[in-house]
């Protein structure tokens, strides 16, 4: 993604995917000693109801994390992030993330803040599976003309 | 067993109780396990010298990682796995050991400071309070957990409201 020079409310950010795969469940799960059997037991989870292991709610959140932050890039810094998980998603599922800026507001000094709504979605039915929203310290250098008071 | 009105006052007997957790240092090889584990492959969650080029002391945890992290410890013996395999002595207080399902419903979570390797970390967690809901499997309970993460000076690294559904 690039870097934002002219953010205004309603700018859209760049797409980002993410192929998740059961290997992926698998070892987020060990890093993160998750022994939910949901994410790695699918007899466990078509028991549950579901079609097979689902992906953790920390990894949507990490997907959306990077997402964050490979679009603020060192020169910005991720202050919040608020996810909501709507629908799940099994391992194997391609996630897409987008983003939109909701609002921008002035920070300290020669800073802004920059509020985003993020959504995810599964490409096997473009379904939401998590609504998100941001906010990103960013340079007010990168903020559009008369945007901020 | 599912959620019931015993469960549910058991975990209203414990709204507003503060529990404190040292969950110890850092490590560099947790933190590059969990970027590797997500498919982040940013130096400066990798690299030392790259994150010491940035004026930091080793490599930084990508920001979710804290929360994102379920047990601290070296884990709880077998008989003390709930049947859904999670850990019936942790990071849940009030709910019960046996017969209920847990759930991660979402989470808001402000970050007040990057996490370094090398820090030790201290999580102090109060269940903030406990809703019913309907749901197609019966009655659900959503709980919601406060998490406030500290270094070993007191300084707020994190914190975080966590959801959590109980069927």
């Amino acid at each position: 993604m690039t870097t934002p020079s002219d953010l205004r409310v309603g700018s859209a950010l760049a797409a980002q995917t993410n192929d998740t795969s059961i290997t992926q469940v698998f070892r987020y799960s060990a890093a993160t000693w998750n022994t939910h059997r949901i994410h790695y037991d699918k007899e466990y989870a078509l028991k549950e109801g579901y079609p097979d292991v689902l992906v953790q709610s920390h990894l949507h959140g990490a997907f959306l994390t990077k997402y964050c932050t490979d679009w603020a890039g060192r020169a910005a810094r991720l202050t919040d992030l608020s996810l909501r998980v709507r629908r799940f998603a099994v391992a194997g599922e391609t996630l897409s993330i987008a983003g939109t800026v909701r609002a921008v507001r002035a920070g300290e000094e020669r800073r802004a803040l920059v509020d985003l709504d993020l959504v995810e979605t599964r490409g096997s039915d473009g379904e939401t599976c998590v609504e998100a929203s941001a906010t990103v310290e960013v340079p007010r250098s990168w903020i559009g003309e008369g945007v901020l008071p | 067993m599912a959620v019931d009105d015993a469960v549910r006052t058991a975990l209203e007997r414990e709204v507003g109780v503060e529990h404190e957790e040292l969950l110890g240092e850092i490590s560099a090889t947790l933190t590059r396990r969990y970027a590797a584990a997500v498919g982040d492959s940013d130096p400066l969650y990798h690299d030392a010298a790259y994150a010491k080029s940035l004026g930091y002391a080793n490599v930084v945890a990508p920001a979710n990682f804290l929360p994102g992290v379920i047990c601290w410890s070296e884990g709880a013996p077998y008989d003390r796995l709930r049947e859904d395999g999670t850990e019936a002595d942790t990071h849940l207080p009030g709910v019960p050991a046996k017969g209920v399902r847990v759930m991660g419903g979402g989470e808001e979570m402000h970050f007040t400071r990057p996490v370094v390797a090398g820090t030790v970390v201290s999580r102090r967690t109060v269940l903030l309070d406990v809703t019913p809901r309907d749901s197609k499997q019966g009655l659900m309970l959503v709980a919601r957990y406060q998490d406030e993460y500290v270094d070993e000076r007191g300084q707020e690294l994190l914190r975080s409201v966590r959801t959590v559904l109980l069927r």
